[in-house]
């Protein structure tokens, strides 16, 4: 197929560079400059797609983002994109595009012809028929989207990149048409840091179409001209090709600036979109208008199209998307399309107009043209299969509302239809501004809207080109200086313009027929959803009253296209049928996104290794080399267990247990949260926080201390130490550090200023070797000689600083394990040599090192819990029989105390810790199972407790486990059932959560 | 996506550096003892979550790590004012200052 | 025993970061730095230095007095400022609340401060647990890396003239910074040790479309 449609110019193509493309398979030509639309529409490319309900054959009806029936899958394998806009896709060579809809091919749909499929599916069709049984759910969702085809996502990993900038700027100006570019010189001259963005190829609008004459140059001309000058200030950025999508709090926008799409789907151009996170002081909306269509019936045949869009072809790409040419219209503004398909050289039939007597100057210019005007007329109805062959015109009432003339049929191959503009007022409608129907314009104007935003030229309802250029050059410099730029004057003059003088359009939200809407054949209001006049009509029938209502039985602008075309029309049928006004009837609120917007782009450069910050200890290098596993706590990669070469996970860490206990292990235990405490008040302060008291400790010693929320529930635990009167330092749980941090500061910020006492996070500055098991002080004191390390010199619970290895450390004698242990402190920066001297000195002992999995059965064997495991934000210290650890007789009201004795907090049956002992002593449980007294009791069981923690202890040669277990420590000896996921049932002896050495004395040696 | 404005460091900063904090000026007990379960359960769990007016704890944990207040309208979002700890807020539901 | 190790050496926090470039550069960049054609963004850490965290009352002429002796500069009380000498550079974290970052030595520093602070003061040693990068490249380069990695509006800063500049705790990426402007047009960031290669490897990444390297 050549390009029959080709003219010899369009503004913005050049026709000497041809590029290759296929449509559903065929190879094609354009020309750069082109969309794929407009080399569709050159081509002769009729049938783009099928609709969704019925499976109609539909054509390209519009020319940008209002495009209901273009709806394209570009490109193919993993790059392949689905439900883009031919409007919106830049042409370029090898570029691949199918029909999103229709089976099995768009030219022959099997849907279509046994036709029983649309007749399922009346207004409300989901809520009827699929909504019960509800499980079958997921079986007609399947069935709806094969049959519908909505594009495919590609099932392989995106080979593209995506990234994010956050900007920041005094204006942001969305749209780069005429009333934008104007504001954005003004502004940028005022020295405001300006943004100026538009989803177009190019900038200019809707003058890169336009045969206007502005200060006696083409419009085009004038745009390249402002354009270069705003490209000379220093202070603007441009972007082309990016789509404002959002507006959220405090003027931040979003933009997706596509980058490399019009090159071509290939992985290494670089950054193919990027999302731009915008700060705006003051937002300029210059988004334009949506020509409105009209709503007749079959209005949905390919070759029905915008009038704007007609223009927009044979002006800016150079074709001419038919041969006749019917206009129908309700205003002076469309006549300009028929001006422009009579210079085109194509045959127009004739210009159909609402109107009793239009006589504005340019319906007079078409008339001198020789153009045949038919005056209070309409199109009632289209007729043709996979292209329009004739219109039927009828002669209608004063208002459009009946037919009062017999029915004549015009034979055409388009029908360019204009009811008229609705503003763009998405973006204004994000900032939550309610639209103001507006009966001069008939539509909705941007209502008033808390953020600092004004709109424009044609999205603020000003569609004469000399009245937008006046009204955003005042815009330009206003805003300027409400962002602190410029003395808010006007610099620029007001450009001069050739204009013809226009008369009241007339409001035609749908066209009679000779048969009533019910009857009348199909009366499209929303292309894409297949949403006609009669089933708003019907929707109302059936109670609907709520324009929100209606949309969602009606899926009316649910479509990708959100009825940029079709709300206004669908919103005031809504009305007529509810016999009340548009004001009345209200409309829906436009969300973001306004053009949907690419996941990856969403996600930007967090992704892969760049998800989520991995969080080293300085020792980290050593455990890879060594080829440790790792297990993600928090945002820290801590080393899990270091398997040696055959061993599995289970011999890793019984291996790793069994050296602890009889010899010598070796743990990095830097990750845990150090907090930095000193002032005055510091041990008063102290404490408040912990549930004991802190007062008498002395310099040299530690003591480990619960931290509890003000309901009485444990949040956090950890040993804190006395390094002088007042200075203590505080150990944190590795995951709650900055949680911790953010409370204390809470407390003494807010509560009690009075205190005087600084915070200081010292976790990165100090890296901790831990030391385990008998041989612990023989290691440690091969590398430190001038600390006493005799049992009596340095006992357990103290803190000693020394030298270790040649370097300044602070060394705590506290346990994890139970066993001797001794945790090395030294700044990060020498925390891999003092490693590696540590093992080197624990060589004799065979040292092992050891991971937190290993770490993890230890302290199980010890009963010692883990807060975030073993609690869950509603235990109490008496739940966790750690009722030792709180300082009944504190001076003063700790945090959380009173809540401990709260009549919840002291009822008998709370979830208690106990041990659990497999009776079957090889069997583990698994962590998380449910506990239950009666295992013969039916589905659904009485849940009385969970199991927290659960392992295979080496050391005692069989499971152990901690669990909470409602009244468990009245419980104990009491067999319980925990039933598995796989159906057995395990049982287990409540016992005490101490499984190894209950009395404490190997730590104590 | 809110900007607010930290009055320590003295400048609008974006949300992603501050964390919400709950309602501000919530008067601890003195004596929590003194207080029965429903008085004290009165003061632990119950905020007013009010339409328009609200004055909340926001702290700038990656920034200075103060806790400050500010006065915020629930429905549009807007924040009318930021202030230190020991201030009053100057715009409350009843209009005018205290 | 102890003797035996004594030449023990200390280590950066990116001394193990081993990949050193990334320069697929974009076909759009025409950046060049310094005449580079191949890397117009270049990432430096600092050799380890003293950091302290210094509180106390800005407002207390004793305290700011004190600090101003022993330093040789005045203490920032400016939010969002810096100053520094050839020697240390003082940088305004809060409103009582300082990060020092100096070529002496830490110990010495404290207790030199101690020496003249009186009063509700803390000085915390945090060397260990901190990094400094200089990012420098061309105003694009580093611009936009700034942009890719922050939400803060580092280009509404003016900049930085001869000791003295401005200075923000925010975002970086995932993680925070400590980022100050240079008067040589290069910025700072001080980062935790700990997020250390998550930031090196996401600053190679952000640089890639200039060139990016990282210095030994």
């Amino acid at each position: 197929m050549s390009q029959i449609n080709r003219l010899p110019t369009g503004a913005c193509t050049d026709s000497s560079t041809i590029i290759n493309f296929t449509f559903n398979g065929k190879q094609l030509q354009g020309v750069a400059g082109d969309t794929l639309a407009s080399a569709l529409l050159a081509n002769g490319v009729n049938v783009v797609g099928r609709s969704f309900k019925y499976s109609r054959p539909r054509g390209i009806v519009g020319h940008g983002a209002e495009e209901p029936n273009a709806i394209m899958q570009i490109g193919s394998g993993a790059a392949t994109v689905p439900n883009l806009k031919a409007t919106q896709v830049e042409l370029y060579e090898g570029l691949e595009a199918a029909s999103v809809n229709g089976w099995p091919s768009v030219n022959f749909d099997l849907m279509s012809i046994t036709g029983w499929f649309g007749r399922l599916m009346p207004p409300g069709f989901y809520y009827k028929t699929f909504m019960y049984p509800a499980k079958l759910w997921m079986t007609y969702e399947h069935f709806i989207r094969k049959a519908a085809g909505l594009g495919s996502a590609p099932v392989q990993e995106d080979p593209d990149s995506y990234d994010k900038l956050n900007q920041h700027c005094d204006l942001l100006v969305v749209g780069a048409g005429p009333a934008g570019l104007v504001a954005a010189r003004e502004a940028a001259r005022a020295g405001a840091r300006v943004i100026i963005a538009d989803e177009q190829s190019e900038f200019g609008g809707s003058l890169l179409a336009s045969t206007q004459r502005i200060e006696g140059q083409a419009a085009t001309a004038w745009v390249a001209e402002l354009v270069a000058g705003l490209n000379a200030f220093s202070n603007v950025q441009t972007l082309p090709r990016s789509t404002v999508f959002g507006y959220y709090d405090h003027n931040f926008l979003g933009i997706l600036e596509r980058r490399t799409d019009h090159l071509g789907i290939s992985a290494k151009l670089g950054v193919r979109q990027r999302l731009h996170r915008v700060r705006a002081k003051q937002v300029i909306l210059a988004t334009g208008a949506f020509e409105r269509p009209l709503v007749f019936a079959h209005n949905d045949i390919p070759g029905v199209m915008q009038a704007s869009s007609v223009s927009t072809y044979v002006n800016r790409y150079g074709v001419a998307p038919g041969n006749r040419l019917v206009l129908f219209t309700t205003n002076d503004n469309a006549y300009q399309t028929a001006i422009d398909w009579h210079r085109a050289g194509r045959t127009l039939v004739a210009v159909i107009d609402s109107r009793g007597a239009p006589e504005g100057e340019l319906v007079t210019a078409a008339k001198k043209l020789g153009i045949d005007v038919m005056a209070g007329c309409g199109v009632i109805e289209a007729q043709g299969g996979k292209r329009v062959k004739r219109a039927l015109v009828a002669r209608l009432n004063h208002d459009g509302s009946q037919i009062v003339g017999a029915v004549q049929k015009l034979d055409c191959d388009l029908i360019a239809c204009s009811g008229g503009w609705s503003p763009a007022i998405h973006l204004s409608s994000h900032t939550g501004a309610k639209p103001v129907w507006d009966e001069q314009i008939v539509g909705f104007k941007p209502g008033e809207s808390t953020q600092q935003e004004r709109s424009v030229g044609a999205c603020g309802g000003t569609y004469a080109l000399s009245a937008c250029l006046a009204e955003a050059v005042l815009a330009g410099a206003e805003a300027a200086k409400l962002a602190g730029c410029g003395d808010g004057n006007a610099h620029f003059p007001v450009s001069e313009v050739e204009e013809y003088q226009e008369q009241p359009q007339q409001a035609l939200f749908l066209v009679p027929h000779t048969k009533s809407t019910s009857r009348a054949p199909s009366q499209f209001v929303d292309m894409q959803l297949d949403v006609s006049a009669s089933g708003i009509e019907l929707a109302v029938r059936e109670g609907f009253e709520s324009v929100e209502h209606i949309k969602r039985y009606t899926a009316m602008g649910f479509g990708t296209d959100q009825g940029k075309l079709g709300n206004i029309n669908g919103m005031a049928i809504l009305a007529n049928a509810l016999g009340q006004s548009i004001p009345e009837t209200g409309t829906t609120i436009f969300r973001p996104s306004y053009t949907p917007t690419t996941f990856g782009a969403i996600a930007g450069r967090d992704i892969g290794a760049l998800f989520d910050p991995e969080r080293y200890t300085p020792v980290h290098r050593w455990h890879e080399e060594q080829g440790a596993e790792f297990e993600d706590v928090g945002q820290w990669k801590r080393s899990w267990y270091f398997p040696r070469s055959g061993e599995s996970m289970d011999d890793a860490v019984n291996r790793e247990c069994l050296a602890v206990r009889n010899s010598l292990g070796i743990l990095d235990a830097s990750t845990l949260g150090k907090i930095d405490i000193q002032g005055p008040d510091a041990a008063e302060f102290v404490t408040r926080m912990y549930s004991n008291s802190y007062l008498k400790l002395a310099p040299g010693k530690c003591r480990y201390g619960v931290m509890l929320k003000e309901d009485g529930m444990i949040f956090d635990d950890g040993v804190c130490a006395c390094l002088a009167d007042n200075h203590y330092l505080m150990f944190t749980t590795t995951g709650g550090a900055a949680g911790v941090l953010a409370w204390l500061e809470l407390w003494q910020q807010t509560e009690w200023p009075d205190l005087k006492v600084y915070f200081t996070s010292v976790t990165d500055h100090w890296s901790t070797a831990t030391i385990s098991g008998p041989n612990a002080r023989k290691a440690l004191a091969k590398v430190c000689d001038d600390i006493d390390l005799s049992s009596d010199g340095f006992q357990f619970m103290d803190w000693r600083d020394g030298t270790v290895a040649g370097v300044k450390a602070r060394v705590f004698r506290i346990s994890f394990t139970g066993e001797l242990s001794y945790e090395v402190n030294v700044p990060a920066q020498y925390g891999r040599p003092i490693w590696e001297a540590l093992m080197a000195a624990g060589e004799e002992f065979d040292i092992t090192p050891y991971g937190t999995e290993s770490m993890h059965v230890l302290r199980a064997e010890k009963g010692f819990i883990i807060v975030g495991q073993d609690t869950d934000g509603s235990m109490t210290p008496a739940d966790m029989n750690m009722d030792w650890v709180v300082g009944k007789n504190k001076s003063f009201s700790f945090v959380g105390k009173r809540s401990l004795e709260r009549s919840d907090s002291v009822r008998e049956n709370r979830k208690q810790l106990v041990g659990l002992k497999t009776i079957e002593g090889a069997q583990v449980l698994t962590e998380g199972a449910q506990v239950v007294f009666d295992a013969q009791q039916k589905i659904p069981m009485s849940m009385q407790g969970h199991v927290t923690s659960s392992y295979f202890s080496s050391n005692l040669g069989h499971s152990i486990a901690l669990a909470v277990v409602k009244g468990g420590h009245s419980r104990m000896g009491q067999v319980v059932y925990c039933p598995m996921a796989d159906g057995r049932i395990i049982a287990a002896e409540i016992v005490d959560s101490v499984f190894y050495d209950a009395k404490g004395e190997r730590q104590h040696v | 996506m809110l900007l607010i404005h930290c009055p320590h460091c003295g400048e609008g900063r974006e949300e992603e550096e501050f964390s919400y904090s709950g309602e501000a000026h919530i008067v601890r007990p003195l004596a929590p003892q003194d207080l029965n379960d429903r008085e004290w359960g009165d003061y632990l769990f119950f905020r007013k979550n009010p339409r328009g007016i609200h004055h909340e704890m926001w702290y700038h944990a990656v920034g200075c790590r103060r806790y400050f207040y500010a006065t915020r309208d629930t429905l549009s979002y807007e924040i009318l004012e930021t202030y230190i700890v020991g201030e009053k807020p100057q715009v409350t539901s009843a209009g005018s200052g205290q | 025993m102890s003797s035996k190790a004594e030449n023990i050496n200390s280590e950066s926090p990116l001394k193990y970061f081993h990949k050193l470039s990334n320069h697929q550069r974009h076909s759009d960049s025409a950046e060049i730095f310094n005449g580079d054609v191949e890397f117009a963004l270049v990432i430096k850490e600092a050799p380890i230095c003293a950091h302290l965290n210094l509180r106390g009352d800005g407002a207390d002429k004793s305290f700011t007095d004190g600090i101003a002796k022993v330093l040789g500069i005045a203490l920032p009380t400016e939010p969002g400022t810096y100053q520094s000498c050839q020697q240390h550079s003082l940088f305004w974290l809060g409103p009582d609340e300082w990060l020092l970052v100096s070529q002496g030595n830490a110990a010495e520093i404290e207790v030199s401060l101690r020496q003249v602070l009186a009063g509700h003061i803390a000085i915390v040693d945090i060397s260990g647990g901190q990094t400094m990068i200089n990012l420098r490249g061309t105003d694009m380069a580093v611009q936009t890396v700034l942009k890719k990695s922050s939400v803060y509006d580092f280009a509404g800063w003016p900049g930085a003239s001869g000791n003295a500049g401005r200075c923000a705790q925010t975002t970086f990426a995932k993680a925070s910074a400590v980022v100050s402007n240079k008067s040589d047009g290069s910025f700072d960031l001080i980062i935790r040790r700990s997020f250390a290669d998550y930031i090196a490897r996401w600053l190679l990444d952000a640089g890639e479309e200039f060139g990016c390297r990282i210095e030994g």
